[in-house]
C-alpha cells in the first residue's frame, strides 16, 4: 500500500466514544472512499462487532449522497455511523437530512488520541509488570513468567512469550498473538482461555487465534493456511 | 575520593544476599580496598553476625540521621580487616523509620572516604527496598537456581530498571552442578535466559558457607578457600574490573581414558 502524508490520509482513530474516521479535507471523493475501503479491508479484524464510527468531516464539504454511501460501506462490515461532526454548514444539514446524529464544531485542530496507536515496546517485560493497551501491542523483547500484557488488538512478541497475554481484551475473538517463541503461561483472546500447551514449545514462530470458540495456536508460517481467508 | 555505592538485592529471602554482602565485602577489603558495609535490613539485622560484629555494635543508622553520633562513631570496624567497617542498621526499629532520601545521604558521605559502598537489601519489595536502593549505582542481584527465585529476581531487576538502575549484574548463589547435570536443577544458562542480565559470577553449593556463617568469620577469610570462597573471591575481583573466567564447577573435564573406553561404547 503507498503511504501518503497524514493530511491525505483516511485514518481510523480509536476513542472512547467510539471510532473516529477522519476525512482528508483535499483528497478527490472518489480517493477518499478508495482509501476507506483499504482501511476497512486491511483492519476490519480489530474492529468487527458493532463498533459505533464517528464520522469527522472536519473542514471537507461532504454531501447527502456521500455521507449515504459512507453510511453504507460501513455496514457492510458491520459498523454503524453513529454520529457526524463537521465544521462546515453545508455538511452538517446534509448530514441531518440524511437522518444522522450531526455535532458542529467550530473549526479545529482535531485532538489525537495518542493511546489509539499500536503501542510499541523495545524491552523485556518482566514479573510483575502490567502492560494494557487499548489497540495492538508489539514488544520487541522477551515476555517474562509474571508479566501481563492486556491489549485491546493484537498482541505481537517479538522474543520469547513466557507470561500471560490477553489479546482482543475487549472482547475481539479476531485478535491475534504473535511470539517468535510461544510458551506463555495463558493465553486469552477476547472471552477463551487457554493455558501453556504441554510439552516443550516449537522454537519456531507461532500464532494464538480463536476458532469454534477455542484458542488454536499454529506455526506462523502455516498460519495463513491454518486460517483461511474467509 | 568518590566510591561506588552498590546495592545487593534479591526480592526473595533466603537466597544469600548477605552470606554475598559479608563476603563480598571481605574478599574486597582483604584485596587492599576500603569497603562500607551498610546494613539496610531494619528490625531483622543479620550482616553485624555473619561478621562477627555484633557485640561491638554501639550506634546504628538511627542514631546518625537524629544526630546523636557522628557518622564515623557508628562505623564498626572489623577487628580482622581494618579496611572494612559496618554501619549496623537498627534492630528495634521497623522500614519506614528511615526514607530513600536518608538512604542516599548517608551511602553518598560514606563514599567520600571509602572506594566501596555495599548495600545490603532486605528482602521484598515494600520501603526497606526502596530505602536500600537509593542512591546505588549499580545493583548486584543475587538469586538461587530456582524457579521462585528467579521469578523474584526478574521482578526486582525491572523494579531496579525503574528506579533507574539500569547497571546490574548476577550472581548465581548455591548452585549444585551434579543436580544441573542430571537435569534437576535449572542451570546457570536457564536463569540467564529468563533474567537477560550480565553474569558477575557463580557461586556452588558449600556446608562450609554455613558452618562459617554460623561462626561469624566470612568463607573467604579461609586459609584456603573452598569452591565458593574462591567464587567470593572472584567475584570481588571481577567487581574491581579484573576479568577472571569463571571457575569450573563440572569437575574435571574426561581424560583421555575416559574418552577412549565411550568410543568403544558407542556413547557420546
Amino acid at each position: 500500500m503507498q503511504t501518503l502524508p497524514l493530511e491525505q490520509q483516511v485514518t481510523f482513530k480509536g476513542s472512547s466514544e467510539g471510532l473516529r474516521l477522519l476525512l482528508p479535507p483535499d483528497l478527490s471523493w472518489e480517493e477518499v472512499m478508495q482509501q476507506l475501503q483499504q482501511r476497512l479491508d486491511a483492519g476490519e479484524r480489530l474492529w468487527s462487532g458493532g463498533f459505533r464510527v464517528i464520522l469527522e468531516c472536519q473542514d471537507r464539504l461532504t454531501d447527502a449522497p456521500q455521507l449515504e454511501q459512507v453510511a453504507q460501506l460501513l455496514t457492510s462490515y458491520q459498523l454503524t455511523l453513529g454520529k457526524v461532526t463537521t465544521s462546515r454548514r453545508q455538511t452538517a444539514v446534509a448530514a441531518a437530512v440524511a437522518g444522522l446524529n450531526v455535532e458542529q464544531q467550530t473549526p479545529a485542530v482535531p485532538v489525537l488520541m495518542p493511546w489509539a496507536e499500536p503501542l510499541y515496546l523495545q524491552q523485556t517485560v518482566r514479573s510483575g509488570v502490567l502492560v494494557k493497551h487499548p489497540a495492538t501491542v508489539i514488544i520487541l523483547g522477551d515476555v517474562n513468567p509474571g508479566a501481563e500484557v492486556h491489549a485491546r488488538g493484537d498482541i505481537m512478541v517479538w522474543g520469547k512469550l513466557r507470561g500471560l497475554a490477553h489479546a482482543g481484551s475487549d472482547g475481539n475473538d479476531r485478535a491475534l498473538i504473535f511470539a517468535l517463541h510461544l510458551a506463555p503461561m495463558q493465553l486469552r483472546i477476547a472471552e477463551y482461555l487457554a493455558r501453556a500447551p504441554e510439552g516443550a514449545p516449537s522454537d519456531r514462530p507461532e500464532v494464538a487465534y480463536v476458532r469454534d470458540e477455542n484458542i488454536h495456536i499454529a506455526l506462523a508460517a502455516d498460519f495463513r493456511m491454518a486460517r483461511g481467508r474467509s | 575520593m568518590s566510591g561506588k555505592v552498590f546495592v545487593i538485592t534479591s526480592g526473595k529471602g533466603g537466597v544469600g544476599k548477605t552470606t554475598t554482602s559479608a563476603n563480598l565485602g571481605m574478599a574486597l577489603a582483604a584485596q587492599g580496598r576500603s569497603v562500607a558495609l551498610v546494613d539496610a535490613d531494619f528490625g531483622l539485622r543479620n550482616l553485624d553476625l555473619l561478621l562477627g560484629l555484633e557485640n561491638r555494635i554501639v550506634y546504628n543508622i538511627l542514631d546518625v540521621l537524629n544526630g546523636e553520633c557522628r557518622l564515623d562513631q557508628a562505623l564498626v570496624r572489623d577487628k580482622r580487616q581494618p579496611k572494612l567497617a559496618l554501619l549496623p542498621a537498627a534492630q528495634t526499629r521497623d522500614k519506614n523509620s528511615i526514607t530513600p532520601a536518608q538512604t542516599r545521604d548517608i551511602t553518598s558521605q560514606l563514599a567520600e572516604s571509602f572506594e566501596y559502598v555495599l548495600v545490603d537489601c532486605p528482602a521484598g519489595i515494600e520501603q526497606g527496598f526502596k530505602n536500600a536502593i537509593a542512591g546505588a549505582q549499580k545493583a548486584i542481584v543475587v538469586t538461587t537456581p530456582e524457579v521462585s527465585a528467579v521469578r523474584d529476581a526478574d521482578r526486582v531487576i525491572g523494579l531496579l530498571e525503574a528506579a533507574g538502575i539500569k547497571d546490574t549484574e548476577l550472581i548465581v548463589n548455591r548452585l549444585r552442578p551434579q543436580m544441573v547435570k542430571e537435569n534437576n536443577m535449572m542451570s546457570v544458562e536457564d536463569v540467564l535466559e529468563i533474567l537477560a542480565i550480565k553474569l558477575l559470577g557463580v557461586v556452588p553449593e558449600d556446608e562450609k558457607v554455613i558452618v562459617t556463617t554460623n561462626r561469624g568469620d566470612p568463607i573467604v577469610l579461609s586459609e584456603t578457600p573452598p569452591p565458593a570462597g574462591q567464587a567470593f573471591l572472584n567475584i570481588a575481583r571481577r567487581l574491581q574490573g579484573e576479568h577472571v573466567p569463571l571457575m569450573n564447577l563440572e569437575g574435571p573435564p574426561p581424560g583421555l581414558w575416559d574418552r577412549l573406553l565411550s568410543l568403544i561404547r558407542g556413547t557420546k
